[in-house]
């Protein structure tokens, strides 16, 4: 089966079609960006992007994937720009409020963030919370990933007022 | 580059010149022995520094190469604490290096690593601070002596500043790489020269970006769940159904025709499967034909049972007075908390992947304690420990858990069978189910206060699981009496004439060890709850209260002006607004003192803390913005569990065994959080632990004022 993944085209075998994508990227792909953290779809720590979508992908068969564009943290900054030595807006942000301490669930963090500013640009801090409230931080980084996200939607508004 | 001769020096210090093998400078630096004990020996080995023979056990090392690169390895593992930063900001300050030239790598067991103490208590910053900054003196003073002669510039008119040595007369300069390209022969000084005034620290002090962020936010730093090898194949290692259930009998059943298995592994109380991926091993660990011993079961009643004050033998760990006499009134005021069992819920699952050859052995693994693995692999294999190399990789979380052994071992058991390097990754059930829990506690307070708000005298019981123990020779029990781990933060810290604290210790059939700040987080619990209940007994605020009871000593001074800080920042005379309760506790640990104020409300029967204000006093800081991240983290991991988490025994095994009935703190639910630093110490403490110490009290006495109602248990998110 072919995989279109941060726009790079990848084979995989097909075998079990119903493994959940996680396993696919990080052991049969090496793309270990992409964190397992429970396998249910609760903790976030897998979030990457379908067609834009933030989803779980340790509850994704691979099944579901064909044909369909998938997005990891290794490609997000490249989705946002061609340009190498940039980071997406919230890559850098969390750069920026030294966000991550462990930094395990990071990749689904900005995942997550990264296409709820694509759907909402400007935030409440009561929509951050919200959007963000299904992604576990267990070294309780919550403040800065609030104030890095706030900040990034911020960043990306100025960019796109500039066109 | 051309390899040159370096002759053999001979120096007694605490540094010990590892070797000048590729022209570069490697110094080591050995804490924890002895000045006169410590040894020099030379780094014979010439190639990548991975497997050299290294003798005299360096605790970090710094490099410098010709290319005028500062390398600093550090045997103490990155989880999210910064230490990585911390330690090359100290390490390099007196160094005169700029931080552009600072490279920060791991050290592993095979580089002379021999940190037996782990990454663990706090302790990181605190023990290395002194020894890394004489280190970087004294080889600062040897670049500067080797510049002179090459000069011809006295040392009085040289000056090293940003990897360089100016002279102050002429326009002469050298990197510290050219210094190191030519010289022969180096000595190291036999006093560590003087130390630099903190009001001159350019890195100590100062908020310098962490070094592992970047990776961290693109997906490029490597843990132990994403180590992987050329060939590397995965395992999955069976469970028993119940703890302590052994396996009776192991046969393949339908397993070995699965697919991409490739090998199944049936051993003495082992079964496990190796397979092209995990998932494989995974689905053909369902088809062994697997018998396990049925055992006796254990209920949550058994393990609550068992964890009761008065239960076995009570060790006095503090005695000041007559504390039992002066209790004997009817004056006494008494107070029972009981604290739950929890999981350490790090979201990376242990993890490691080991390489077991003929001639070595090596492996990568998430862990806090890479010399315990490398004891309890080698017994596995039955190898010698010196053949096992372990290098530890960036850890996705470890709150006490990666201390265990376990999965390097089950890795490496795999490996040894097929030649082959073998990943094991845990699934959440198997890092819930099968590892070991913060242990539950139970306490007992006793206080007479008299009518100015004077502490007479005060008693903490307090029984609790196992938490240092189980990881400790058997002899540390009859040497220690009592289990440092379960009684920390117990002591009573306030100036009271009459106290005491007895430790009563449960063996629980459910495995129990360290949790971020053992236990700390439970006995500060119990004592700031009871301190305000002594302090509405008597009609007086309870910050006021604590600042009439504190002893007159220096931490007594620190603690005193951490709580008039607290009260300034947070307003305290004020009251507080409709509907909001407020709070304070107060915890000194690791040489460290925190005041927590939390703002409190009730929000459709849940509790929602607003605002928590922490006033931290870690003596000298070495970077306020890492510092506060801490506290930031280690209070918002604590009041998870003050208000959600509680792990149960259920059919003999811990539960709930995921996250779905295991809820977390979310942003959702996070306060506002302000911490102030204050420096009422010149030398710097412990920080990843403290502040998850007086979180629960703050809520707790935060809503007893806005509900009257006290609650003693945990935890108490729905109201």
């Amino acid at each position: 089966m072919k995989l279109l993944i941060n726009h790079r085209e990848y084979q995989v075998e097909d075998g079990d079609l119903s493994r959940p994508l996680v396993w696919v990227l990080r052991d049969e792909l090496g793309l270990t960006g992409t964190k397992y953290g429970c396998g249910m779809g609760i903790c976030g720590s897998c979030t990457i992007h379908l067609d834009g979508q933030a989803v779980r992908s340790c509850v994704l068969p691979l099944s579901f994937v064909e044909g369909k564009e998938i997005t990891t943290i290794e490609g997000l900054a490249e989705k946002y720009s061609p340009d190498p030595s940039l980071l997406h807006p919230v890559q850098q942000s969390f750069i920026d409020h030294q966000v991550p301490q462990c930094g395990w669930c990071m990749p689904g963090q900005m995942m997550t963030a990264a296409a709820f500013l694509e759907k909402n640009p400007q935030p409440t801090e009561e929509e951050i919370a919200s959007a963000m409230g299904n992604n576990y931080c267990r070294c309780g980084t919550y403040v800065r990933i609030k104030a890095a996200v706030s900040d990034a939607s911020k960043q990306i508004s100025k960019e796109e007022s500039n066109g | 580059m051309a390899e040159k001769e370096r002759k053999k020096l001979s120096r007694r210090g605490f540094l010990i010149l590892l070797g000048t093998g590729t022209a570069s400078l490697v110094l080591g630096v050995s804490v924890g022995l002895p000045f006169a004990r410590q040894k020099i020996a030379e780094f014979v080995d010439g190639s990548d520094g991975a497997f050299g023979a290294v003798e005299g056990k360096p605790t970090a090392w710094f490099e410098i190469t010709p290319e005028n690169q500062i390398i600093v390895y550090l045997p103490k593992v990155e989880m999210g604490q910064g230490v990585h930063t911390a330690l090359a900001q100290i390490a390099i300050e007196e160094l005169e290096a700029s931080w552009d030239q600072v490279e920060v790598r791991q050290a592993g067991t095979g580089q002379g690593l021999d940190d037996s103490v782990g990454t663990s208590g706090s302790s990181t910053v605190s023990s290395l601070y002194q020894p890394l900054r004489e280190a970087g003196a004294l080889m600062r003073v040897m670049l500067i002596k080797e510049a002179s002669k090459i000069l011809t510039t006295p040392v009085e008119n040289l000056k090293a500043e940003k990897g360089w040595v100016h002279s102050t007369i002429d326009d002469k300069a050298l990197s510290y790489g050219e210094i190191v390209r030519n010289v022969e022969q180096w000595e190291i000084p036999d006093e560590v020269p003087p130390m630099k005034s903190p009001t001159d620290f350019k890195f100590i002090g100062k908020s310098i970006p962490r070094v592992d962020l970047v990776d961290k936010v693109t997906g490029a730093a490597i843990y132990g769940y994403d180590k992987r090898l050329p060939d590397m194949v995965y395992g999955a290692v069976a469970r028993p159904p119940a703890i302590g259930a052994k396996l009776i009998k192991a046969s393949e059943g339908t397993a070995k025709a699965a697919p991409g298995v490739v090998s199944l592994v049936l051993k003495e109380g082992f079964a496990g499967v190796v397979a092209e991926t995990r998932v494989q091993a995974r689905e053909a660990l369902k088809l062994l034909d697997l018998e396990w011993e049925v055992v006796d079961s254990f209920s949550q009643e058994d393990i609550e049972n068992l964890v009761s004050v008065g239960k076995g033998k009570g060790v006095v760990i503090q005695k000041e007075g007559s504390p039992t006499e002066q209790l004997n009134t009817s004056q006494v005021l008494t107070s029972e908390f009981r604290i739950p069992m929890a999981f350490h819920a790090h979201l990376e699952p242990q993890a490691a992947v080991a390489d077991v050859r003929a001639d070595k052995v090596e492996v990568w693994v998430s862990t806090q304690a890479p010399v315990r693995i490398q004891e309890f692999v080698a017994e596995a294999i039955d190898r010698d420990k010196g053949e096992v190399r372990v290098v530890p990789s960036y850890l996705g979380g470890g709150f006490g858990r990666k201390v265990e052994e376990k999965v390097a071992v089950e890795a490496a058991i795999l490996s040894d069978s097929i030649g082959k390097p073998v990943h094991v990754g845990w699934t959440r059930e198997e890092d819930f189910q099968y590892g070991y829990l913060r242990p539950p506690t139970h306490h007992v307070l006793r206080g007479v206060v008299n009518s100015n708000g004077k502490i007479e005298a005060l008693e903490h019981q307090q029984s609790s699981g196992q938490v240092s123990f189980p990881f400790l020779p058997k002899i540390a029990k009859t040497v220690l009496g009592a289990d440092f781990g379960s009684w920390r933060g117990a002591m009573i810290q306030y100036g009271v004439p009459n106290k005491q604290t007895i430790t009563y210790l449960a063996d629980l059939p459910i495995p129990t060890g360290w949790w971020r700040g053992l236990g700390l987080f439970a006995n500060i619990f119990a004592i700031e709850s009871f301190i305000d209940e002594l302090a509405f007994s008597i009609g007086m605020d309870p910050l006021e209260f604590r600042l009439l009871n504190m002893p007159e000593t220096k931490l007594g001074e620190r603690m005193r002006n951490a709580l008039i800080r607290a009260k300034a920042v947070s307003d305290w005379t004020r009251p507080a607004p409709e509907g909001v309760g407020r709070g304070v506790a107060l915890a000194l640990d690791a040489g460290t003192v925190v005041v927590e104020i939390a703002e409190v409300r009730i929000d459709n029967n849940r509790v929602k803390v607003d605002k928590v204000f922490a006033v931290v006093d870690p003596g000298m800081v070495i970077s306020p913005d890492g510092a506060k991240a801490q506290v930031e983290g280690a209070l918002t991991m604590g009041l998870s569990s003050v208000l959600y988490e509680e792990a149960i025994a259920e059919n003999g095994l811990p539960s709930p065994s995921n996250f779905d009935r295991y809820p977390l703190l979310s942003m959702r639910d996070t306060p506002d959080i302000h911490v102030e630093l204050i420096q009422g110490d010149d030398k710097p403490h412990g920080l990843g632990e403290p502040p998850i110490g007086p979180i629960g009290a703050a809520v707790a006495n935060a809503l007893f004022y806005l509900t009257g109602e006290r609650l003693r248990t945990l935890p108490f998110g729905s109201f």
